[in-house]
């Protein structure tokens, strides 16, 4: 994910002398090669992520448009009211972009893992808000970000994510992707973990279930009328996050307010930070978060 | 023109506000309004080649907007609705309904911040526009003001003027029975800064300070004022910080900022 991002980033600093890279002390040698190309578009903030995200107001108020990029533990939770006050209240055109997020920085343990960006950051207005789980849907909702004028959080993993989409692939903002169509149960899935998903699914597959999975890459606005429209009668959300607020509640909220008879199950993490060190993989095991525990879990939703 | 006076009204039709804040920075915002320091348009607030301000310690709005109703950015009368509901001058500034101001404020340490992402935005734009940003010294004491100021001093925002009303109280006492602060001075100059003290109620002191050369380095004004200026029970007294006066205090306002009994009963209607 972080070379999509390298990459996205240096073709908008082409395109645009008004794109600003804020660092924190956060970049890679990638990032050093780019500031040596473009050094008045690349900004290193040392390490102090309130001054730099409110800076980043500070430059978009002069026409900048700046892509505040650090870890995303560091960015959602440090620098929360500076997103609030600076950014989403005076709606300016920054995009937060924050990198590592969900388990990635798994033996850095809970002070770098990000398991509750999302329940903090929805409840901001302005704030758009985009999950992309893989590199092409990565890329493109970097630009997606740069054409949109007003604050977005781009959150996004760094586990060495395969891609799961082919060339064709169109992320549309605003609109949940299905990424395939099954009869028994939808999984409702964002970020990284829909590898994970989907190797759940096709265990589940081979015991006879249909499974539907859906990507949800915008947060927010949530896609409604996807869960409104929604043909199966049930839904698994899965996330990297704790379940309280992330998009299991977020689905929930739909369910409740449109009277729809759907049974929702949400897969996450269970009000806890997440236990242990190790590989991402390890790390999703120990917290029933992997492919097999995804599987236990639906496998016997559906066995009832 | 007596802006304490005008603040002091506009508080008192509001109910509430803090006044004695307000009443420390009256001469800063004087000088640098009306003594052609910031390069503004009232006409055009949002015009390209102007100079900013940010009040970063918010709380000192009744000055900001007297000041700006004074120049001609919006009507005296806009005064009037001070924090009542449908107004847009609410007690710590918003933007984008208050012609010239630049920045929502009201809670400290982030006004600095904004400002030196102005200040690097003109300068990566090679523009001439300056970047003024008022903080108090209670603010100081917020982490991010160092943050920021070692990134000005890094990255050598010569454009940016930052101003601290140095009057020494804040919410709960003095900053030196709260904080131990020594010196401003050693601070700021530690950081790299080009530091001047002036009086902050000294008109030509503060125009002298604005002038200063500064290459290279952001320019720090410590400017020593008096919390409560201009009336005698709440000049360096905590108490004031947000309060209004009662009956036999308010005779003392009166008195002491020339205010007529048909203006107070003006005040009673608004409330």
């Amino acid at each position: 994910m972080q070379k999509a991002y390298i990459n996205s980033l240096y073709k908008l600093l082409q395109k645009d002398k008004n794109v600003i890279s804020c660092l924190s002390d956060s970049g890679t040698d990638y990032d050093e090669m780019i500031a040596r190309e473009f050094p008045n578009q690349v900004i290193n903030f040392g390490i102090s992520e309130n001054n730099k995200v409110a800076a980043a107001a500070g430059l978009a108020s002069c026409g900048k448009i700046p892509f505040v990029y650090t870890t995303s533990a560091f960015l959602a939770y440090r620098s929360y009211e500076f997103i609030r006050d600076d950014i989403c209240l005076q709606n300016y055109n920054v995009k937060l972009i924050g990198m590592g997020s969900g388990l990635s920085w798994s033996t850095l343990g809970p002070t770098h893992h990000t398991t509750e960006d999302i329940a903090i950051l929805y409840t901001l207005p302005n704030l758009t808000i985009l999950s992309p789980c893989s590199p092409k849907e990565l890329e493109q909702c970097i630009n997606y970000a740069y054409n949109h004028i007003g604050p977005v959080y781009v959150r996004m993993g760094m586990s060495n994510e395969k891609e799961i989409y082919d060339e064709n692939y169109k992320f549309v903002f605003g609109k949940n992707n299905v990424i395939k169509e099954g009869k028994d149960v939808s999984i409702y899935v964002t970020g990284s973990i829909i590898e994970e998903v989907i190797e759940a699914s096709k265990k589940l597959e081979t015991n006879g279930f249909s499974i539907k999975i859906v990507n949800v890459a915008t947060i927010k606005p949530f896609d409604k009328n996807s869960i409104i429209n929604e043909k199966n009668k049930y839904i698994v959300t899965v996330e990297e996050q704790n379940i309280l607020g992330g998009i299991g509640s977020i689905i929930s909220s739909i369910i409740t307010e449109n009277n729809l008879n759907i049974k929702l199950f949400k897969i996450g993490l269970n009000d806890s930070f997440a236990k242990g060190y190790g590989t991402y993989k390890e790390m999703l095991k120990m917290n029933n978060l992997d492919g097999d525990s995804i599987y236990n879990i639906i496998n016997s939703i559906l066995s009832q | 023109m007596n802006y304490r006076k005008t603040i002091f009204l506009t508080a008192y039709s509001a109910s509430i506000a803090h006044i004695a804040s307000a009443f420390s920075i009256v001469e800063i915002l004087e000088v640098l309004y009306k003594e052609k320091i910031l390069k503004y348009d009232v006409n055009n607030p949002n015009w390209d080649d102007r100079d900013r301000f940010i009040l970063s310690k918010g709380h000192g709005s009744l000055a900001l907007y007297t000041m700006l109703s004074e120049v001609g950015f919006f009507s005296k009368d806009l005064l009037k609705t001070f924090s009542k509901p449908n107004s847009v001058l609410g007690g710590e500034p918003c933007i984008p309904n208050i012609p010239g101001v630049e920045a929502t404020t009201g809670s400290l340490g982030h006004g600095l911040s904004l400002a030196v992402g102005m200040a690097l935005a003109k300068k990566i734009d090679n523009k001439k526009e300056k970047i003024y940003v008022l903080l108090g010294d209670g603010e100081c004491e917020e982490g991010t003001i160092w943050e920021a100021v070692m990134f000005a001093v890094h990255y050598k925002l010569d454009n940016l003027i930052i101003i601290v009303d140095c009057n020494r109280i804040q919410k709960m006492g003095t900053l030196k029975s709260i904080m131990s602060i020594d010196s401003w001075k050693d601070k700021f100059n530690a950081f790299g800064c080009e530091v001047v003290e002036v009086d902050g109620h000294n008109t030509s002191e503060l125009k002298s300070a604005f002038k200063q050369k500064n290459v290279n380095k952001p320019l720090v004004i410590l400017a020593d004022t008096i919390k409560g200026k201009g009336v005698s029970i709440v000049e360096n007294d905590p108490r004031w910080h947000w309060r209004l006066p009662n009956k036999k205090e308010l005779k003392i306002f009166m008195k002491e900022l020339n205010i007529s009994e048909e203006e107070i009963n003006e005040c009673k209607k608004l409330i």
